[in-house]
């Protein structure tokens, strides 16, 4: 078998000969001060649709604006999927000189862009030029901490929120949204009184609500604080009990009829098939516009498991990080560029057209985003929870996040579907976790 | 008389189920395309009719966004070029799979075939490192070459080709003649319809290329297929889908002209009965 | 011919044969097959997420993904959809092409129609299909006033993928079976007419063998399409819980071996994937022989 193993490999290798040559690496330019001659940078993005023509706006804007004579180069990259599978890519190949020098990127790349060796973290940026962490909401900015440093500048901010059919709840008695799963259970009663037949509640739990409910009542999903300080090797929620607790509260609000066991989506919610529903608060005003005049929208904020837990949810969206090009110009015209988009002006404006929550201080007290919520009370209660959010809620940080997530749905999915008892629920979800976990250790240590 | 009439009654009545059977087929596209003229509201109201065919933003968008037009030229090149040495390396291996034999036929023929067995994402870092070495990276040969076998054609071909009598080629061989000139001047005439279906076939199936393209213009956005250009209206967390519809309409016109044009060729007759002998 | 003769012919036929099958063959190796002799490696290797190759797992890798609660599902339902989709394509599109192979005076309109779903690529499809077929407000639904869940439901997600995959192969099989039905040779068809054999026997017995060549690289590459689907489940089921009743072995390669950066776990789904691929391919050839008439 091993003889087999090193025939193949070395056969492999003297292939690999066959295309001898590549990339070389450029070479180390000497200090030059900004703005002393021209630099191009490039810069790839995830930004479609109305997120995307902002994003041209706000290229264009600077290339045209700023004092140092740099040019950015906007590349669109497909979804944050597709530009972390190139950048995987990119380094596997080892094919540095293609890397850009700024990226813009969400949680599923972080552990890829950690580990790439041509990382230039804001942390590096922090300390090589200027720290200018305080400028940053401190749960967006350390939504991006990884082993220890924060790897970029938070762009795009969001964070889950309840929304709701407000007539579909003033019909049922209700004034305000519900707050606990216990609500939900009783809102479906009175739904059922008042003749309604909508769902109240619909989802299948998987890894930022279950890291949402869990950090809720105290605990971490993984250990060393859901992967954010290095990586996750063990769950963090089952020697205190909390998953197990959870998935009785969750077991017994599917039992009671609150919940359905499917994830209902945006249409449904429009469509009026279900009267609460939970989302990234970036989709607001989609959903506004897509509901139109058919009922009033209430968001509220995001469910929580019971009245004895705290308020909160964890933060998403995506970060601006930096690669080392070792080339100072570049990087510190990088530098120069994500200060920019996440700076004041470009925050402000990004978060009153999209429903994102600006990440930058300065752009949450501007004059115009404050008279944006007050028009659309709608997108008040994001920044409203994000700023009580408990500084040590983390989202989750896994190798295998794919296969994470999916076990997460299954698992208790097939709990309610099966009604497994919850003690066993909880073993045979812990087991497949840590077995995903212990999988990604063999393969990585 | 009687007999007539019959026939007559039996055509009308096929061609009236073939109608209905194709508005079926069709429906998905005609659906796209009534899609696309709703606005965001109105696309969640399931009736199949927009409320006017004059909300036309949706086109406008996806043509400004999606930067469709600038993406076409190289979705084109890319597709056609690729599929012009696909075509040429099956027909080549093709023919020598139905009119020799020799050693390791079999062992050949399944190499071939077997490409189409290994899933493509598989393959991506290593064609990558590749692709790069070559100094290809950026560019149409870059994006075409990991494309140019495509054992589906090789198969196709020789599927037809083993149908045309061998003694065909015989007599061409005795008058002297080489084997290009058999394939060019016999086989191809006779295959017309098979090759013209496959080679529209291929161009749709280069068009629609996504992950490789992407991958290997990393750094020269100009360089960008349709595709790329489609994904962009489709946004990350909301579902905008009738700008997406917008798109696909837009991206089909292309495929649809190299329908209409190769039409003809694609459904003739190859081989009649006054060709052979 | 003399012996010398023929040894001749034979070494120039070979020559013939190399130059022929040479250009194929460099492209297939170069970009195919060197590539996969890593996936191979990798099959046998502890790889880290980056990629590199940190050891020898010898079967290690095999052991894990066998093990997994969800491989035998994706096999099943990989299985599942060669078996339903290969003859329901087969039989409708042999139908459409039997229905129109006669030139009628509105012959182009219905054979355009046949053919159209071969210009829409997978993922335009999914696309369409996911909107159309939304339980909530999907056109189907509506119209047959129906209460499906489609791919939104364990029980229907499977063959709705199904549904799609038919769809998008619909065109370029009738194209090819159609050509192929407008190609037997006119004496023949003349033949049966003369005879008065009924019209179904005609078929059975006269078309349908004429054009088995066809009709068997359908067949095949049909199959081969079937074990490599993964288009629909990651694009239109995404990770949801439902989608764990369409896991298929490509799209378990692609979520928990690409997503998941297990490639140790995706080497050996494809390796899985290819070597029973071509075990059914090999099998379909060995039928072949016997039931596939080349020349008329």
């Amino acid at each position: 078998m091993k003889k087999l193993f090193v025939v193949l490999l070395s056969l492999f290798l003297s292939f690999s000969f066959l295309f001898a040559g590549g990339a070389k690496e450029e070479a180390v330019k000497e200090k030059v001060k900004l703005g002393d001659e021209p630099v191009t940078i490039t810069f790839w993005h995830s930004s479609s649709d109305e997120a995307g023509v902002l994003m041209d706006k706000f290229i264009k804007t600077f290339n045209e604006t700023n004092p140092y004579k740099i040019t950015v180069k906007g590349i669109y990259q497909g979804q944050y999927s597709d530009a972390t599978t190139l950048m995987k890519t990119i380094i596997s190949a080892e094919n540095y000189k293609e890397l850009p020098d700024v990226m813009q990127m969400d949680a599923t790349g972080k552990v890829d862009y950690s580990s790439s060796g041509r990382a230039f973290t804001a942390s590096d940026a922090f300390s090589a030029y200027e720290d200018i962490s305080s400028e940053y909401i401190p749960v967006a900015l350390s939504n991006w901490d990884y082993q220890g440093e924060t790897l970029g500048l938070p762009f795009a901010l969001s964070t889950t929120i309840t929304f709701y059919n407000a007539d579909m709840l003033k019909k049922a008695g209700w004034d305000n949204a519900p707050d606990t799963f216990k609500d939900i259970v009783e809102l479906k009663k009175d739904m059922e009184k008042a003749g309604i037949e909508a769902a109240s509640y619909g989802t299948v739990p998987n890894t930022p609500l279950l890291a949402n409910w869990l950090g809720q009542m105290g605990s971490y999903v993984v250990n060393n604080k859901n992967g954010s300080e290095s990586m996750a090797t063990e769950l963090d929620c089952i020697e205190n009990g909390k998953l197990e607790e959870f998935l009785t509260e969750w077991k017994n609000l599917y039992a009671e009829g609150g919940v359905e066991n499917r994830s209902l989506s945006t249409n449904q919610f429009v469509a009026g098939e279900v009267a609460v529903f939970t989302s990234s608060s970036s989709n607001v005003s989609s959903v506004l516009e897509k509901v139109g005049d058919r009922f009033t929208v209430g968001t509220s904020p995001f469910l929580r498991v019971n009245e004895e837990v705290e308020y909160g949810a964890t933060v998403s969206g995506s970060c601006l990080v930096m690669f080392d090009s070792k080339d100072e110009l570049r990087k510190k015209a990088s530098w120069e560029f994500i200060k920019y988009l996440t700076g004041k002006e470009v925050q402000a404006e990004f978060a009153i057209s999209t429903g994102y929550i600006p990440s930058n201080l300065e752009a949450l007290e501007s004059e115009e985003y404050k008279n944006k919520l007050e028009e659309n009370p709608q997108f008040r209660v994001a920044p409203e929870q994000l700023l009580s959010t408990p500084k040590d809620m983390k989202s989750v940080t896994v190798g295998p996040s794919a296969d994470f997530y999916y076990a997460i749905m299954n698992g208790v999915s097939d709990m309610l579907k099966n009604d497994t008892d919850v003690a066993k629920a909880t073993e045979s979800i812990s087991s497949s976790l840590q077995s995903l976990l212990d999988q990604y250790k063999r393969n990585n240590i | 008389m009687k007999r007539k009439q019959k026939d007559l009654l039996f055509d009308t009545l096929v061609t009236v189920v073939a109608i209905i059977l194709g508005i079926i087929i069709i429906f998905p596209l005609i659906y796209c395309f009534l899609s696309s003229f709703k606005t965001p509201s109105e696309f969640l109201n399931p009736k199949l009719f927009p409320s006017s065919f004059l909300y036309l933003d949706n086109f406008k968008n996806a043509l400004e966004r999606g930067n469709l037009l600038r993406y076409t030229l190289n979705s084109f090149v890319i597709a056609f070029v690729g599929t012009a040495v696909r075509m040429v390396l099956s027909i080549l291996a093709a023919y020598a799979f139905t009119f020799y034999d020799f050693k390791g036929k079999n062992f050949f023929f399944f190499l071939i075939l077997g490409t189409m067995m290994i899933p493509g994402d598989v393959l991506l870092v290593t064609n990558y490192l590749t692709v790069s070495k070559m100094h290809l990276l950026n560019t149409y040969l870059g994006v075409m070459i990991v494309s140019f076998v495509s054992a589906s054609q090789m198969f196709m071909l020789r599927q037809r080709f083993k149908t045309i009598p061998k003694d065909m080629r015989e007599a061409s061989s005795m008058d002297g003649y080489g084997d290009l000139w058999f394939i060019w001047k016999v086989l191809l005439p006779l295959s017309k319809p098979v090759v013209t279906t496959l080679f529209v076939q291929s161009f749709i199936n280069l068009w629609n290329a996504y992950l490789w393209p992407l991958i290997v213009t990393a750094s020269s956005p100009e360089m960008r297929t349709v595709m790329v250009g489609i994904t962009r209206l489709n946004s990350w967390e909301d579902e905008n889908y009738q700008l997406v519809m917008a798109g696909v309409c837009i991206s089909l016109i292309p495929s649809l002209i190299l329908f209409v044009v190769m039409r003809r060729n694609m459904k003739k007759g190859g081989l009649d009965g006054s060709l052979v002998g | 011919m003399s012996k010398s003769g023929k040894s001749i012919k034979k070494r120039r036929d070979n020559r013939r044969v190399f130059f022929l099958l040479l250009p194929i063959t460099i492209f297939a190796i170069a970009f195919v097959y060197f590539p996969f002799l890593r996936t191979i490696v990798n099959a046998f290797s502890l790889v880290n997420s980056k990629g590199e190759i940190k050891g020898f797992a010898g079967l290690e890798n095999f052991i894990y993904t066998y093990g997994r609660k969800d491989f035998l599902p994706a096999l099943r339902h990989t299985l599942i959809i060669a078996l339903f989709n290969v003859p329901i394509t087969l039989i409708i599109t042999l139908t459409l092409a039997l229905l129109s192979e006669k030139r009628r005076k509105l012959s182009a309109v219905y054979e355009t129609m046949f053919t159209l779903p071969m210009s829409v690529s997978m993922s335009a499809a999914c696309m369409i299909f996911k909107s159309m077929f939304s339980p909530s407000v999907g056109f189907i639904n509506y119209f047959f006033s129906l209460k499906l869940g489609w791919f939104e439901n364990s029980d229907t997600a499977l063959f709705s993928c199904i549904i799609l995959t038919v769809w998008m192969g619909i065109g370029f099989d009738y194209l090819l079976l159609l050509s192929a039905l407008r190609g037997i040779p006119k004496s023949v068809m003349e033949a049966t007419k003369v005879d008065g054999i009924s019209l179904m026997r005609r078929i059975f017995l006269v078309e349908i063998p004429l054009i088995s060549p066809t009709i068997f690289y359908i067949f095949c590459t049909n199959l081969v399409l079937c074990m490599m689907t993964s288009a629909p489940m990651i694009i239109i089921m995404g990770v949801r819980a439902e989608s764990a009743s369409t896991n298929t072995l490509m799209s378990m390669m692609y979520q928990s071996g690409f997503s998941s950066s297990d490639y140790g776990l995706a080497a050996v789904l494809s390796l899985t994937a290819f070597l029973l691929t071509l075990l059914f391919t090999i099998l379909s050839f060995v039928t072949e022989r016997r039931r596939v008439h080349y020349e008329a």
